[in-house]
């Protein structure tokens, strides 16, 4: 035998032996019960089973070609995630408002082909979901939200709220930090508006403010990837209808930041995220794991530096 | 090529075929600006001044004319008007309406953000001959904006009066 060949039957030795070794880390993948499954339409039921229940639900089921490690492993970390952020059997536990946003954004990762993962879908073509569908999930969705947004303050509530800012005035109060160390920047109300958006998923309204930073990228068209220092506000209201039917600025509801430092940053896709809800600015998150909601629905624009907000070009 | 060689190839192949979840595709949207909703270069040439460089008071959504609008001020407008629940705005003061159409978020379903511009209007207050304030309006439509009205007077014209009566978004 010649000393190459030799040499091939002991390396494809070892790797298989290293290949079957290794079938046997296996970490556990059941399916728990299915305790509150998502109330919908058949027809809207069937695309999301068809597409997203095997990852986003109790109903996992493998194909055979996802059971050999490594294969596995990955599969095993993308269902845990996936049922982290999103499972199907578990969100009618939810309030109706919580499930509304979670299928509202759902749609918007399927529209902008984050989901279902594109190396999933090249394996399960099945799960590829046509225009048609999308259409018949955005109708539904459309349909099912109702006029007016449930839980929103009065307008009384709103009024008071007013009062209580005009006499504390330019004053900020103390605000805690997030739960990631971002310190809360009150100046953010100066910063110059480079968009808005109406909100009929969830009857908010919204202006995108950024800082002298992101003003410059802006005129320069610097904005793939935005510089570092940029800092964005996205600051939202609740909607409140007038008597001629304008829809005006209701109630605060939150304030939400994203800090451009793509060194400080590199973790959570070269962004720090903060948010703060309410009047009185509690920071939104129980620990500095937060920002992984933030980074789950920013990830699929990394075309635009995981951006939303389309800027409107002026300022300067 | 020796077979040893070969074989790790091959080995290395199926190892990468195992591991399709780590590619992906580039999502669907792209980095731009919205020129169309923008307040740049010739469109606002006949403008006074340019509002998206000035703070924001307030915002408001017309859904029956799918159209949504900004309210900037200048310093002494938005002083004024997040300090002064009666925002009795004094000479100096000028505020401007932005309004745009709007078209659905291509980056998120459930949202509608500007298209592209429809008015500007301008509403300021100076201190009148006879040390009144003196309130003039104009507003602002057409690609170029042109001036389509401009009023004064001692009072304030409906229209005016209307944005001078718009209390400030809550900006804790």
């Amino acid at each position: 035998m010649q000393r190459s060949s030799i040499a091939f039957f002991w390396i494809t030795a070892f790797l298989s032996v290293v290949f079957v070794a290794i079938q046997f880390v296996r970490p556990e993948l059941d399916n728990p019960p299915v305790t509150a499954d998502l109330q919908a339409p058949p027809q809207v039921k069937q695309i999301l089973r068809t597409s997203c229940y095997n990852c986003h639900s109790n109903e996992t089921r493998l194909s055979w070609f996802d059971e050999p490690v490594p294969a596995y492993w990955m599969v095993a970390r993308d269902v845990r995630e996936a049922r982290e952020h999103l499972n199907f059997s578990k969100i009618g536990k939810l309030p109706a408002g919580q499930q509304r946003a979670a299928l509202f954004e759902s749609v918007s990762q399927i529209e902008l082909g984050a989901m279902p993962l594109p190396a999933y879908k090249r394996v399960h073509p099945e799960s590829e979901i046509t225009p048609e569908q999308l259409a018949v999930l955005k109708k539904y969705l459309s349909l099912a939200t109702p006029s007016e947004a449930t839980g929103a303050p009065e307008a009384s509530a709103a009024d008071l709220q007013y009062e209580k800012w005009m006499q504390t005035g330019s004053s900020t109060p103390e605000v805690a930090a997030a739960p990631n160390g971002i310190a809360f920047m009150p100046d953010y109300k100066n910063w110059r508006a480079i968009s808005s958006t109406e909100r009929f998923d969830n009857h908010t309204m919204r202006e995108i403010l950024g800082n002298d930073v992101a003003v410059k990228a802006i005129a320069e068209n610097h904005i793939n990837p935005w510089p570092d220092g940029t800092s964005f506000a996205k600051v939202a209201w609740y909607q409140q209808p007038d008597d001629k039917g304008v829809v005006r600025t209701g109630a605060f509801f939150q304030v939400e930041f994203m800090v451009r430092d793509s060194k400080k940053y590199a973790g959570t896709l070269g962004w720090g995220w903060a948010r703060w809800r309410g009047a009185d600015l509690q920071p939104y998150g129980k620990d500095k794991n937060f920002t992984s909601e933030c980074v789950g629905c920013h990830n699929p624009l990394r075309n635009t530096n995981y951006v939303f907000t389309e800027p409107i070009r002026g300022q300067q | 090529m020796k077979p040893a060689t070969k074989a790790l190839y091959v080995l290395c192949i199926f190892f990468a075929l195992s591991m399709l979840g780590c590619s992906s595709d580039g999502p669907k949207v792209s980095a731009e600006i919205n020129h169309s909703a923008s307040l740049a270069g010739e469109l606002v040439e006949a403008l006074p001044r340019n509002p998206l460089q000035w703070k924001v008071i307030t915002s408001e959504i017309n859904q029956t004319d799918s159209t949504m609008s900004t309210m900037y001020g200048n310093d002494v407008a938005v002083e004024c008007a997040r300090t002064h629940s009666q925002h009795d705005y004094p000479a100096g003061a000028v505020l401007s309406l932005v309004t745009w159409t709007q078209w659905e978020d291509p980056r998120w379903f459930g949202a509608r953000i500007p298209a592209n511009v429809k008015s500007v209007e301008f509403v300021a207050i100076r201190t009148g001959p006879d040390g009144r304030p003196w309130y003039s309006y104009e507003k602002y439509e057409g690609t170029p904006l042109k001036k389509l009205s401009n009023q004064e007077g001692l009072n304030p014209n409906e229209r005016a009066a209307d944005l001078l009566s718009q209390r400030a978004a809550v900006m804790p």
